[in-house]
């Protein structure tokens, strides 16, 4: 038998976390598009097959103990419809929101405008399995068009932009993600609209007092932030304003239009940032 | 025998049959793992696989689990990639600390075992996160992330830390004690 030598585990441990300490300076200078993404798409093309397959087993289990036979359709059936209506009650606010922002953005230049927009409908495969961001997986990826930094909508709003696209798949990260900040706007108010996890309402900030904004009000996004989404897409209510005085902002809380817990289906909006923009990136 | 634990070869089945079980584990984890939520909060079996190998097979081993365990973990989170590889190493070492302990220990000892463990795997991992500038990962959140991932674990433990003992000493494993 070997002599015990208590160094190795510590050698290892130290390789090992020098290892792990250089792949994550690696992915750091790489971004989204270097091998992480790569990898990440090889990940996704080898596991996902396997995932679908066993959720394909499982999911009629639990939709039988839940009700009828074909719950299952019923429900697929019911998600459509109410991604349709949704779609029509978004035009609507669209609409709305337009018409109160004809004469500000028709003054700026070749703004594209959301509606105009093709879309990409995807399924939402599941919820991510991660503690610590709020993402969604899409059945669609870059061999249906799905690119990083497209926006995604559903319902009656924005629910959040895609942070990583593979072959098939694609990763959003919601707007209600702590790490997701997304440019607002109600009439002339622009703000910067910040997640605060699920189920929580967003947070607005950068609004002045004294801010003409009032309980109700739907916010779209302004199109601003080096145009790192269109504008005009509904976010949304406004269902908080609190006006400290002596405080050089207000407190606005908006609450997404979108149930983010219910999703089922949402459209990609193909929509490239305009990269020559001053200031984008 | 307990003493000759931290020193018999990792070989090529036992690595073989953690990388079997590493991979099932990685389809629990996108499948179940993705589905179930207690109190908002999905398991982290990934986790769960590198404190095991620790405690089943000491610091050397439950680094070198955790770390491979950690990697494909990040394989499909959108945390910084190789965050889960650098936390669970350390995790996986600080478990194997514990293994000469746990190996003959009852099963409380393995559920509490398991339970700090994952507990400190979480912590750890939003703190360094944060230190690398995702300060959102550290918020009241954390604790029920920490609790309840630390009661799903100690539970997971009693059916996970066998199935460990069955890959690493696929020799000697029938011959041991259940926990």
């Amino acid at each position: 038998m070997a002599v015990r030598r208590p160094t190795r585990p510590r050698f290892v441990l130290l390789l090992l976390v020098l290892t792990a300490g250089t792949i994550i300076t690696l992915g750091y200078r790489t971004q989204a598009n270097g091998y992480v993404g790569k990898l990440k798409g090889y990940a996704s093309d080898v596991f996902s097959p396997v995932q679908s397959g066993v959720l394909d087993v499982f999911r009629p289990v639990g939709s039988f103990f839940r009700g009828a036979f074909d719950y299952g359709s019923l429900r697929k059936q019911n998600a459509t419809l109410k991604a349709e209506l949704g779609s029509a009650r978004r035009a609507g606010t669209a609409a709305a929101s337009q018409q109160q922002e004809l004469q500000a953005l028709t003054q700026l230049e070749k703004l594209p405008f959301a509606p105009s927009l093709h879309q990409i409908a995807a399924e939402v495969v599941d919820t991510g399995f991660g503690n610590y961001q709020l993402t969604l997986e899409l059945d669609r990826g870059s061999s249906a068009g799905v690119q990083v930094g497209m926006p995604v909508v559903s319902g009656g709003g924005l629910v959040g932009r895609v942070v990583q696209s593979n072959r098939s798949t694609s990763t959003v990260l919601l707007l209600t993600d702590p790490s997701s900040s997304i440019g607002v706007r109600d009439g002339s108010v622009i703000g910067v609209a910040s997640g605060q996890g699920l189920g929580q309402a967003l947070r607005v900030d950068y609004i002045f007092a004294p801010a003409k904004v009032t309980k109700g009000d739907v916010m779209v996004t302004s199109g601003l932030q080096g145009g790192l989404l269109p504008p005009g897409i509904p976010v949304g209510r406004i269902n908080r304003v609190r006006d400290h005085t002596g405080d050089l902002q207000e407190e606005v809380n908006i609450a997404p239009l979108v149930d983010m817990n219910s999703l089922e289906f949402v459209d990609v909006l193909v929509w490239e940032p305009p990269s020559t923009l001053p200031g984008a990136g | 025998m307990t003493a000759a634990v931290g020193e018999r070869r990792f070989n090529a089945v036992a690595r073989s049959q953690v990388l079997l079980v590493l991979f099932m584990a990685v389809v629990l984890q996108l499948t179940v793992g993705a589905e179930l939520r207690l109190f908002g909060v999905h398991p982290d079996l990934m986790l769960l696989v590198a404190v095991s190998g620790g405690l089943v097979g000491g610091e050397e081993r439950g680094a070198m689990v955790g770390f491979t365990a950690g990697l494909l973990a990040d394989l499909f989170l959108q945390a910084p990639f190789g965050l889960s590889a650098l936390s669970f190493t350390i995790i996986g070492y600080a478990a194997g600390l514990f293994s000469g302990t746990i190996v003959r220990a009852s099963w409380p000892m393995v559920f509490f075992g398991a339970s700090l463990a994952s507990a400190a795997g979480e912590i750890l991992y939003a703190l360094l996160g944060a230190g690398l500038g995702q300060s959102q990962m550290v918020s009241d959140r954390l604790g029920p992330i920490v609790g309840v991932v630390a009661v799903l674990n100690g539970v997971g433990a009693l059916l996970v830390v066998p199935v460990m003992r069955w890959a690493i000493f696929p020799d000697t494993a029938s011959g041991r004690r259940r926990w």
